[in-house]
Parts: C-alpha cells; structure tokens; sequence
C-alpha cells in the first residue's frame, strides 16, 4: 500500500488525529472522554500499521487493544466512579514535571533521529507488499535457532497467569477468610 | 504540497506519541487514567518497532512476532491492572494513586 501520494495523505491524515487524539486522552478531565479519545488514538494507530503494510497486525491491533483492553478499561472506569468521573487537576509541580519529562525525552529522541543515518530505503523496497502471514507463522512456531517458539510458550503461560491472577486479587474476600 | 515521509517522520510521529503518554504517565492521579496512558505508550512502541521493521529489515518478519508478543503482555497486564483497581477501590473507595500507599490492608478499617 505504499504508493506514493495516497499514502503520503494517509500519513498525515493520521498523524494529525492520533496526537490531537491523544492530548485530548492526556488533558482532558473526565476519564470516559479519555478513553474514547484513547479508541481514536489505537484506530488511527491501526491505520497508520496499514500505511506501513501490515494487514494483519493492523487486525491484531483493532481486534485486542480496541475490543480488548480499552473495552477491560472502559469497564474499569464505570466500576470504579460512582457517577463523579471528574477527576481533579493536577497540581502545577505535577505539570511541570511532567513537562519537563516529557519533553526532555522527546528533545533527546528527536536529536538521535536527525543525527543519525538511516539506510536509505529504495523505492522498490518500499513497494512491494509486506503481508506475509505464513512466514509470521513459521517464525513463531518454528524451533530452529531463529523461531519464537520458547517466547511463544512463555506468552501463553503469561495469559494464564493474567487470567488466574486477575480472578484472584478482583474477587471478594470473605473477612474469616485470611 | 507536503513531504513524502521518511523514517525520520515516522520515528517523530511516534516519539511524540510517546512523549504524551508520558506526560499523561506524570499528571494523572486516577490510576485508570495512568493506565491509559500506559497504553498509549504501549501503542507508539508498537508503532516504533513497526517502522524499523519496514524501513531497516523489510526482508524480516520478526518486527511483527515482537508485535504480537507485545500485544499479548499489554492485555495480560490491563487484566490484571484491572483486578487491583477493583480490589483497591473496594478497600479505599478511592483510585487516587496519591493514596496508594498501603499493599495490604492494615491500619484501614474499611476492609
């Protein structure tokens, strides 16, 4: 998909609604609005996956982090507000600092991008199509010394872990029971 | 009119990103908030590994397993981030991470 000027539009298209989506994520003062500020920011960040080429992890990223997690914490937010979803104004100091943070990082981070010489990508490179779901497949599942297959594993320990986890510190403790 | 991008753009797109992540990361004092901003973060990485991947080793696909690794921990993490809030708000009846100082329930009576 990466043809010149419909993708170049595209980039800007959602280069400008993710941060305008994500400030509106970080400054704004009711925490539903947030959230669904934060669907537009992980939609245009799935669009922008589908400007660089990759179908399926543009799929994988719509299909977990919007129906998944921003579902888990619009959840979250509605259990835990008792209707006053306003949340306070941080402080100047906490402003501040987290100014001065944040922008530090990003001088820092942008200085090592321009002083840095990429490899020039040529033009061919960029044209042909990336999506190579059987190849994703082999590498994960393959046990030659380049496959993920001990990652893999170890991933899906970590969900059940998460998952028994989660039902154990979230369900309610009877007092007796220590 | 405008620019073709090159990775310089895509990696300030992405920097950005992450820099109002982190600012969200410093000011909020709801911990969902906090975690929205976490994801967010979580997000621009994924991004960020993406880019390389196109645009330094477009002949491998590791950039995208590495994706789908991180997209499995940032969910185990919201389940479980999820559960704590829960547990803290039935405790404290608050989510102000200002008052999260206690990581059991002694000296808190409303347990």
């Amino acid at each position: 998909m990466y043809d010149g000027t419909v993708a170049t539009l595209f980039f800007y298209f959602f280069a400008v609604a993710s941060i305008a989506l994500a400030l509106g994520v970080v400054l704004g003062r009711r925490l539903l609005r947030s959230a669904v500020c934060l669907i537009g920011v992980l939609g245009s960040s799935a669009g922008l996956t589908l400007v660089l080429g990759f179908e399926f992890i543009a799929g994988i990223q719509v299909l977990v982090f919007i129906g998944g997690i921003v579902v888990l914490l619009l959840f979250a937010i509605m259990m835990t507000s008792e209707g006053h979803t306003f949340e306070q104004r941080p402080s100047a100091a906490r402003r501040v600092m987290g100014g001065v943070v944040a922008t530090a990082f990003f001088v820092v981070t942008l200085s090592v991008y321009v002083h840095t010489d990429f490899p020039p990508a040529t033009a061919e490179d960029l044209a042909v199509s990336h999506e190579d779901v059987h190849a994703i497949g082999r590498k994960l599942l393959s046990n030659e010394r380049d496959g993920y297959i001990v990652p893999f594993e170890v991933i899906s320990l970590l969900l059940l872990a998460a998952l028994i986890g989660g039902i154990v510190i979230a369900r309610k403790h009877d007092p007796e029971d220590t | 009119m405008f620019p073709t991008p090159t990775i310089t753009h895509w990696l300030t797109l992405s920097a950005l990103l992450f820099s109002i992540g982190l600012y969200g990361i410093f000011t909020r004092r709801n911990a969902v908030g906090v975690l929205l901003s976490i994801e967010m973060t979580l997000n621009s990485a994924i991004l960020n590994i993406l880019i390389f991947n196109r645009f330094v080793a477009s002949d491998d696909v590791d950039g995208q397993v590495l994706v789908l690794f991180i997209v499995a921990a940032a969910a185990a993490e919201a389940v479980v981030a999820l559960a704590i809030f829960v547990s803290f708000y039935r405790h404290r009846h608050t989510l102000d991470v200002t008052q999260a100082n206690h990581i059991c329930d002694q000296g808190n009576s409303a347990s």
